[in-house]
């Protein structure tokens, strides 16, 4: 080409300083062929003991799950621990947390790609699976939670002889086609991502079924220019497509608690408050996941400690926003001069369900500032520890909003209680079965890291890397 | 049953409508349009018949009849016509007749509505002089009495079922052979009646069995006012109280807004002349001298709490301090100064008591309680007497001997063998008899034992022969109300189960020629009137005998009152190591005949708001001296308050993690023991015991259990002997380790500052009219420019669109509920609970807090720790303007119409409960576990039968619903009863709905559609005020509730509206809540040592809020301050 002649043929390119050096995504030098080898062989290998140790307690309370579904419906919401005046209790906690978990997949996946942040390629579709297994989970509570399960369709607007219309001022409608839009955009952009790598399996493949399986869905990718491009145009457009969707599901959801009235859920900082919050668990759940699964499946030159220090720095970024949010709160309900909105966050704080709030804010606010120190985010063990603490607390935060603003309202004569029943607990137990027999069958069948996309992020595919193709000016 | 509306064809006589212009001129088209099938054109083939056009036409209508004309078949149901149409019914339409319920020794006159022959609801009766209709929630629980499925359902000899006939024949042998001996042996243990029919019958039998003995037992008897009456004025006489002449009223010990008998009808009195129109009003003032927190004392402006012993020498006191004003009174005050000085109060309370009481004059009315002894009543009358107030706020009628023997009396002649026939009309002997008789071994000794009872219970008699009881509305019979008037007490219903009625037991007995209930009833009345067909259907139709009001008669104080009063013994002060146990009647389940009662198990007791369950009550500084039972004495804010800088007390007993799971303690008392959970009420007398009666009945039914085969509550009569009915001394409590739940509507007691309950003495009232207006909280300020305009509102953002309606619809409802009137008796709580069919949900499901009760009655207490006082707040439904719960309903079920109802659509709800969280008064109810469809046994938590496992009689719970899905769970005896007892005009909301407080909206619909029927083509189509009762407004005995157009400014609820003290409940959230309150005005007298500047609950709120005045109107407008500081009329002027 004519801009290849232009390079006058001693040019050569310079190694960057060694302060400018960045960490390699990919250690070792492992190589493009052992990177394909490495991701398969998860896929190809003996199933391991560790797996079949997982999958059969998933199973067991996946179908738990199914028992509680079935006994709820058939008995009536009455079941749960749900009372009055606490008329939500563990089924939207439940559903929130999940749904904040299913945050980062996509926050990975779409902005840090349009940000240009290689080191999202190799945690990227582990993230994805996740973000999609957490909607799941979350999306059987709102559907389950209501009293009158076999009326659900009056959610969506459908055209009926009756005229009736859903409600389009209430935020549980907003819910609605906040969620479904999300979670199909999220499997749109997780299965477009697994085309290429779907056909490195097809092409892998030994047996038969395999070869069709994976036939079927790689789509007929040949891997051709024609098909790279219009591949890397699409993923683009579903990369900004998703990236507003992460923004506002959470969003969202947190208006279900906004647009009401109640002490406690009536406040404006909600919506960017439950992003942060929600990434910040995402991240959590990553980091839970991944740990164990980088050493289980030898993929440590792949999800580097590069990687996981990164991911520390995130839940630090996001757990300080969600701490500068609740002391805010705090603040806020002192400075309204609302006694009403004061008595709410003092009992909060000191009220019958102190524990809750202790549960959330040393997870939340205190125990992530430990990332500040180097130590912490090196240290796989206690960075493991503290994702599971970041999850728990998480989970209390949505447990803070909902049962104790609900249980203490304002006529002192109508404040409650709220306790969950062993429905509720086995019911939510449950949807980690559910949650972990899909991630198993995902780790087991598909390429859980981007072959392709981490193929491009290897110092040798890049040309002005010392390891890369471009040297001495040269073609590669 | 399927009911064809009749043909509507043309008159033949009269106006001749015509259809058309054509039909008018007759025109050959229009009779060609007549003869014709279908118009010309349409039936016959025009073009040539062609093969393909025939089949063109054939295979459309067979199209056609294949999809739409199926559906004009006719029903293939059988559609049988009344081969004769009851007179006066129109199907469909309900029908009222008038009855009674009978109570001890009077009745409640009621209204009850039928449809389609079985009655559903009854309401008290409007149109006698005197009564607007009150009734109590004994009288509307009464309904589901009838539709009891454990009510005694046949006749049986010794425990063996035998047919109706041969029972009711041997009640006429039994007479005839007494009759040989004059009915020596034959004895009768009664209930107190005010039947003269059953008074005449009595007589009948005297006189042919003149050897007949009689007894009456009664576990609570109000018969004390009559013999106290009787005794001061030598005479036979009762007492009939005038409350709403009084202005000055002390009660000593004497529960007149609760539990005295014909509540109901004081509660009417005492209201009156609370009810302030406008602050230049006076107002009644209650003093009120009790060991237990009633309800009276809830209303008493100046309590004094003390051991029910002490009451005798308090009223001593006061007698002393009052008639030593009075001439001609020294032989009662020497008599009565050894009595006064035993006792131990605040004599500065006695002294101003008395003072003002002096001062009332004959305005002043004085009342003793039923459990007091006799003494204390002998003083209220003489007092009463000396006051002047005869004549006045008491009148005493004349009164008919009632039967004399006493149940101790029977025990003996039982036990002594004299007794070969024993007839018990009613009473439950056996369970609630004094505890010293003996009495099931007793009862065991007579030769025969008939018992004629309602259900097959404590006292079924295993030996000798048991009839079912009617119930009151499926017999004849009649009763004398409070003030003498006869009442007729209707049947609605034939006996569902063939019981019979006390007056055909004893006429058969007596070998009356008529042992029809209604040829004796016909009988009295023609006795008593005269016998006209004519007055007697009258009578039938109005429900009372107009003129039959007893005549007072003139009473001058018999001379041996002194010497009577002298021997009256005080027992001696309660202590620690010998409490004393008060024994109460039940709110909710009287002497324990509602026992299996729904309803009133599941109506929380006003004080304590207890369900399911009696509760053993203590004042806070006894438990904490005993060390019993759990008391969160510093706060219930903890931290928060200490971080708020703020000191409160909570003032319930402290829940463990929200739920009631109290400690067992032990009473031992006259050598008995009781066993049940402590609860501790502040404002309890101290070292006093109460023990509620009615509860812990083994064979109640299957309702009044608290779980399984546990009957709900504590038997208290067995601690209860014939010396110590309601008060026994010498008492011992004890904790033990192990602890009970109790079920409590309610978890926190106080009100924490906030302006919920808005209340002030009369002296601010008057000072301060628009107090009530000026606790709004930071009212949204108004710019100064739009002040000048007029504008006294914030205007808002968006205007609501529904506003636009309050122009155009004909309606506007709404309703205001005046706290001062409000006593707390909860009487609508039952009245809605049978309108709108809601359903109970059982102990447990209480527990956790899903009691569907479409109104609360909200108790908060405030003030002291010891003495507190105690607010009542019915809250309901309150149909914002702005309801927070309808934008958030995703699925549009519940909106609002263009009356501004806030209306649920059922059909609709899908359940997200999302409008109960967003609603601020939490008044929605969530139908959790199906409770119209499950029985009591299945809703006991937390694992609970699915109806895929489990099976109901045998057969697969699925398998029955799919082939009657409606009666779910319930066994069909049950369920074939229940059924019965719903509205049919309110939908029977399934599991999985939403629920809430529709205004009665089946009411306003009715009357809606009555008044259009009415006003035919004219534009009156405005339903006139007062038309429209709704459920709690109807049953209200104190008329604290109004409802109707408040478009129409001369509407009740309008004046209301408008009155000074009317304010919305949260104001600040602008929900603007249709349902408005009126302030409660207390009426405290500066003199008394306990007066209190501001009541409790204000007083809480102004110690977060500076004062009145100040309050609100600093942060918008600093110039209105000023105003505020200045005159009272001013003021106004500048808070609106």
């Amino acid at each position: 080409m004519s801009d290849a002649a232009a390079i006058p043929a001693n040019f050569k390119v310079q190694a960057p300083p060694v302060e400018l050096e960045r960490e390699v995504l990919v250690n070792k030098g492992r190589d493009i062929g052992w990177l394909s080898d490495r991701v398969a062989s998860v896929i190809e290998g003996k199933t391991p003991w560790w797996w079949w140790a997982m999958m059969i307690p998933s199973l067991l309370l996946y179908g738990a799950m199914g028992a509680m579904i079935v006994y709820q419906i058939s008995v009536g919401v009455g079941v749960w621990g749900n009372s009055h005046p606490v008329m939500w209790g563990w089924d939207i906690i439940n559903f929130v947390w999940w749904i904040g978990i299913g945050h980062a997949g996509t926050l990975i996946s779409a902005i840090l790609f349009l940000l240009r942040q290689k080191w999202r390629t190799s945690i990227n579709r582990a993230s994805e699976a996740m973000t999609i297994f957490a909607v799941m989970c979350a999306g059987i509570y709102p559907a389950l939670h209501v009293g009158r399960i076999w009326y659900d369709w009056y959610l969506f607007p459908i055209p009926n002889s009756n005229a009736i219309w859903p409600q389009f001022r209430s935020p549980l409608m907003w819910d609605v086609f906040a969620v479904s839009t999300y979670f199909t955009v999220s499997v749109l952009f997780w299965f477009m991502g697994l085309i290429p790598d779907l056909a490195v399996m097809r092409d892998r493949a030994k047996t038969k079924l395999r070869k069709f399986a994976y036939g079927i869905f790689s789509f007929g990718w040949t891997g051709s220019n024609r098909h790279w491009s219009n591949y890397e145009k699409a993923y683009l457009l579903l990369a900004g497509l998703s990236t507003p969707l992460v923004l506002s599901v959470h969003s969202i959801v947190s208006l279900d608690f906004a647009v009401s009235q109640l002490p406690g859920w009536h406040t404006t900082i909600f919506p960017p408050y439950f992003v942060a919050g929600a990434v910040f668990s995402g991240f959590g759940m990553v980091l839970t996941l991944l740990i164990p699964l980088r050493t289980l499946c030898k993929l440590e030159d792949i999800i580097t400690m590069r990687h996981i220090d990164l991911m520390c720095k995130v839940i630090l970024a996001t757990g300080s926003i969600v701490g500068y949010a609740y002391i805010m709160e705090l603040f806020i309900a002192w400075y309204s001069g609302s006694p009403f909105e004061r008595y709410a966050f003092l009992n909060r704080i000191s009220g019958p369900y102190y524990w809750g709030y202790l549960w959330m804010f040393l997870p939340n606010v205190i125990i992530p500032q430990l990332f500040w120190f180097k130590w912490f985010r090196s240290n796989l063990k206690v960075i493991f520890i503290l994702s599971l603490i970041v999850n728990i607390g998480m989970w209390f935060e949505r447990f803070v909003i909902i049962v104790t603003s609900l249980h203490r309202d304002f006529l002192p004569a109508n404040w409650g209680w709220y306790s969950p029943t062993w429905v509720d607990i086995l019911m939510y137990l449950g949807t980690f079965g559910q949650f972990f027999t899909l991630f198993l069958l995902f780790m087991r069948f598909i390429p859980m890291i981007a072959i392709c996309e981490v193929k491009a992020i290897t110092p040798q595919a890049d040309p002005h890397h010392p390891l890369g193709g471009a040297k001495d000016g040269g073609h590669h | 049953m399927k009911t064809i509306p009749p043909t509507h064809t043309e008159p033949k006589s009269g106006q001749q409508y015509w259809r058309s212009m054509d039909q008018l001129q007759d025109t050959p088209e229009f009779r060609q349009w007549l003869e014709r099938e279908f118009p010309e054109g349409a039936s016959e083939f025009v073009d040539p018949v062609s093969r393909r056009n025939f089949v063109k036409i054939m295979s459309a209508s067979f199209l056609l009849a294949g999809v739409g004309l199926t559906g004009c078949r006719r029903p293939e149901e059988h559609i049988l016509p009344f081969s004769k149409m009851p007179e006066d019914y129109t199907h469909g339409v309900s029908q009222f007749y008038a009855s009674a319920y009978p109570t001890r020794g009077s009745a409640i006159p009621l209204v009850v509505r039928a449809h389609e022959g079985r009655p559903v609801k009854v309401e008290g009766n409007s149109q006698i002089p005197g009564s607007k209709g009150g009734t109590d929630q004994f009288a509307q629980a009464s309904l589901l009495n009838l539709y009891d499925v454990d009510r005694a359902q046949r006749f049986t000899k010794d425990g063996a079922g035998v047919d109706r006939n041969v029972a009711l024949d041997a009640l006429n042998k039994l007479g005839a052979d007494m009759a040989a001996t004059k009915g020596a042996g034959l004895s009768f243990l009664l209930e107190r009646s005010s039947s003269p029919s059953r008074s005449r019958l009595i007589k009948a039998i005297s006189t042919k069995l003149p050897q007949a003995k009689w007894y009456i037992y009664e576990p609570v008897d109000f018969y004390i006012h009559r013999q106290a009456a009787s005794t001061v004025f030598g005479k036979s006489v009762r007492p009939d109280y005038q409350l709403g002449a009084a202005k000055r009223i002390l009660s000593l010990d004497c529960d007149f807004i609760g539990n005295e008998q014909d509540a109901y009808a004081l509660i009417h009195g005492f209201t009156k002349n609370r009810k302030t129109k406008t602050a230049h009003d006076d107002m009644n003032r209650l003093y009120a001298v009790e060991a237990l927190y009633s309800l009276t004392g809830a209303n008493a402006d100046h309590r004094m709490r003390t051991a029910a012993s002490n009451v005798l020498p308090i009223a001593a006191k006061i007698a002393v301090a009052i008639l030593s004003q009075k001439s001609g009174y020294s032989a009662v005050v020497q008599a009565l100064e050894p009595i006064a000085s035993q006792g131990k109060a605040d004599d500065k309370w006695i002294t101003e008591c008395a003072k003002d009481l002096v001062a009332g004059g004959k305005e002043s009315l004085i009342l003793a309680g039923y459990q007091q002894p006799l003494e204390v009543h002998l003083m209220a009358h003489v007092l009463n007497a000396a006051l002047g107030a005869v004549g006045t706020t008491v009148n005493y009628l004349p009164a008919v001997e009632p039967v004399k023997g006493t149940i101790q009396e029977l025990a003996a002649s039982l036990n002594a063998g004299d007794v070969s026939t024993l007839v018990i009309l009613g009473g439950n002997p056996v369970y609630n008899a004094p505890a010293d008789l003996g009495w099931a071994a007793a009862q065991a000794k007579a030769g025969t034992v008939i018992r004629l009872g309602y259900t097959e219970d404590e006292s079924f008699v295993k030996k000798g022969w048991h009839l079912p009881l009617a119930h009151y509305l499926e017999s004849w019979g009649d009763a004398r109300t409070s003030d003498g008037t006869l009442v007729p007490v209707q049947p609605l219903i034939q006996p569902l189960f063939g019981g019979v009625t006390e007056l055909e037991v004893l006429a058969r007995i007596g070998g009356q020629s008529k042992t029809n209930p209604y040829d004796i009833v016909r009988e009295t009345f023609s006795a008593l009137d005269g016998g006209d067909e004519n007055a007697w259907r009258k009578f039938l139709h109005d429900g009372y005998l107009a003129g039959s009001s007893a005549k007072s008669v003139t009473v001058t104080l018999s001379t041996g009152i002194a010497a009577a009063l002298k021997g009256a013994k005080v027992l001696p002060a309660p202590s620690q190591n010998a409490l004393e146990v008060v024994f109460h009647r039940s709110y909710s389940l009287d002497d324990g005949r509602f026992a299996n009662n729904g309803w009133l198990q599941e109506t929380p007791n006003p004080i304590t708001k207890v369900t399911w369950d009696n509760v053993i009550i203590v004042s806070p500084e006894t438990a904490k001296a005993l060390g019993v039972g759990r008391f969160n004495e510093n706060n219930a804010l903890g931290l928060a308050g200490w971080v708020s800088g703020e000191k409160e007390i909570s003032q319930t007993p402290s829940a463990s993690h929200g739920r009631f799971d109290n400690q067992v303690v032990e009473v031992s008392v006259n050598g008995k023991t009781v066993k049940g959970p402590i609860w501790i009420v502040p404002g309890m007398a101290d070292n006093v015991v109460a023990l509620e009666l009615g509860y812990g009945r083994p064979d109640a039914g299957r309702i009044a259990k608290s779980q399984k085969d546990t009957p709900a509550g504590f038997n208290a009569y067995v601690a209860r002997t014939s010396s110590t009915l309601y008060i026994a001394p010498g008492a011992k409590l004890t904790g033990t380790t192990e602890t009970y739940p109790v079920a409590s509507t309610q978890e926190h007691g106080v009100m924490e500052g906030r302006s919920i309950i808005r209340e002030a003495n009369l002296d601010q009232y008057k000072k301060q009219p628009d107090f009530a207006t000026l606790m709004n909280l930071h009212p949204a300020p108004v710019s100064p420019a739009l002040k000048e305009k007029g504008v006294t509102e914030a205007p808002s953002l968006y205007a609501n669109p529904l506003d636009a309606w309050k122009d155009k619809a004909v309606h506007q409802w709404g309703m205001a509920i005046d706290l001062s009137a409000c006593v707390g008796c909860t009487a609508c709580l039952v009245a809605c609970q049978s309108e709108n069919n809601v359903p109970i949900v059982g102990k447990d499901q209480v527990r956790r807090g899903r009691e569907m009760s479409w109104i609360r009655m909200d108790r908060y207490f405030a003030g002291d720790l010891l003495n507190p006082q105690i607010a009542f707040q019915p809250m309901l439904c309150q149909h914002c303007e702005a309801a927070p719960c309808e934008n958030v309903c995703p699925v549009n079920a519940t909106a609002h119409d263009e009356e501004g109802l806030n209306v649920m659509a059922y059909n609709r709800c899908v359940g997200t409960r999302y409008c109960s969280n967003n609603c601020p008064y939490k008044v929605r109810r969530f139908n959790y576990l199906d409770y119209n469809k499950r029985p009591l046994n299945d809703l006991v938590g937390p694992h609970y039968r699915t109806p895929l496992t489990a099976t109901v009689n045998g057969e697969w719970a699925m398998s029955r619903w799919w082939k009657s899905p409606e009666r779910g769970w319930r066994e069909d005896e049950e369920w074939e009863l229940l059924k019965l007892a719903k509205n049919p005009d309110v939908s029977v909301r399934m599991r999985g709905v939403m629920e809430k407080c529709s205004f009665c909206v089946q009411r306003i619909e009715g009357a809606k559609i009555a008044q259009k029927v009415k006003a035919r083509d004219t534009d009156n189509v405005a339903v006139p005020d007062g038309t429209i009762k709704t459920a709690c407004q109807q049953a209200c005995p104190a008329d604290a509730i109004a409802f109707g157009n408040i478009k129409d400014p001369n509407s009740e609820v309008s004046k209301w509206k408008a009155m000074d003290r009317d304010y919305s409940v949260l104001d600040f959230l602008l929900t603007k809540p249709r349902t408005t309150y009126l302030a409660r005005i207390r009426n405290q007298n500066k003199a008394m040592p306990d007066y209190q500047e501001f009541p409790g609950t204000s007083q809480e709120w102004l110690n977060k809020h500076n004062s009145f005045e100040a309050h609100g109107h600093e942060e918008h407008a600093g110039h209105d301050h000023a105003e505020h500081a200045t005159t009272t009329e001013e003021t106004k002027k500048g808070a609106h």
